[in-house]
């Protein structure tokens, strides 16, 4: 049989690898398993207060816009309806379904029963120590379906 | 939401957070529940097909990942070999200034893809030596006596 060869460069295609949410997923699964809910929590807060440090940053300076910004292009790149509502002092986004959490529900990835806190808790750990806050208004788990709230807590 | 654009990087963190609750034998804990909860599909592929179930397996997440690789297939020979020129998510860690990759990352290919593969009848080597260049070679060999179709 004769050999078979792929060859591929890394601008050969987009990336966008969206069972990486099953891979989270069955993180956060494992911890809660084996560490208990408040270690998903943690863990979930400790990643988003080192990874998004400069959306931290850029909200610090710049305001909801930045977290809009950030979303936006999220969103976009993941697919799924999503609707932002912006003033000076609130950022209100609605998802109709998560799109990590339809993919993996499309693909018959076990959803972790915290998965909410991949919203809740990085929202809010995002927003520490700036001017404003986060809330988690309505979640879905079957779907993800959200209504997110970013509001000024002090000026 | 946490994109999976950004999965990587959480990756690193959680392998950050399990050493610090039980050191290195909680990090390998987890990759071989993972690799027993996740990798079900490239167990099925290389069950199904023998070493051409890495082939379809690697095509899917090689090109999702948008890998710079060269992928071999040889059943006459029994092997399989992926060169990963510039590993996307090691590339990825690399170029985030911010955050300090979790030490030992690159091993999770090592321990997930192995505890997957050996107990099929293949042997699984990688070879990590420029894995700080995001490069790296990993071949699996269908052993005498394997299950290679």
């Amino acid at each position: 049989m004769v050999k078979q060869v792929m060859r591929r460069a890394a601008g050969d295609n987009e990336y966008l690898h969206q069972d990486f949410h099953g891979a989270l997923s069955a993180g956060l699964e494992y911890l809660h398993e084996k560490y208990g809910e408040e270690a998903v929590r943690r863990y979930l807060w400790q990643f988003a207060r080192t990874f998004y440090a400069p959306l931290t940053e850029a909200v610090e300076r710049r305001g909801l816009v930045a977290l809009e910004e950030h979303f936006r292009e999220v969103y976009s790149l993941e697919g799924g309806e999503v609707r932002f509502v912006l003033s000076e002092d609130e950022l209100r986004i609605e998802v109709d379904a998560c799109p990590a959490v339809t993919h993996m529900r499309r693909r018959g990835y076990p959803v972790a029963r915290l998965y909410r806190e991949t919203t809740e808790t990085v929202n809010r750990a995002i927003c520490h120590q700036t001017p404003f806050a986060a809330e988690l208004l309505q979640y879905d788990d079957e779907t993800g379906r959200s209504i997110q709230r970013f509001y000024r807590s002090r000026s | 939401m946490i994109s999976c654009t950004e999965f990587i990087p959480a990756y690193s963190e959680l392998f950050k957070f399990l050493e610090a609750q039980g050191g290195r034998r909680a990090v390998d804990d987890f990759w071989k529940y993972l690799a027993d909860g996740f990798l079900g599909n490239l167990k099925s592929a290389v069950e199904q097909h023998g070493l051409r179930g890495c082939w379809i397996y690697w095509s899917h997440t090689l090109n999702e990942e948008a890998a710079d690789f060269t992928m071999e297939l040889d059943e006459d020979a029994g092997q399989f070999r992926i060169i990963l020129h510039h590993c996307p998510s090691k590339a990825r860690l690399i170029e985030l200034k911010h955050v300090e990759p979790y030490h030992d990352y690159c091993r999770h290919c090592d321990v997930l893809y192995r505890h997957v593969l050996e107990p099929l009848g293949y042997r699984f080597t990688i070879d990590r030596s420029r894995c700080d260049e995001a490069h790296c070679t990993a071949t699996i060999t269908a052993q005498a006596g394997g299950e290679e179709h």
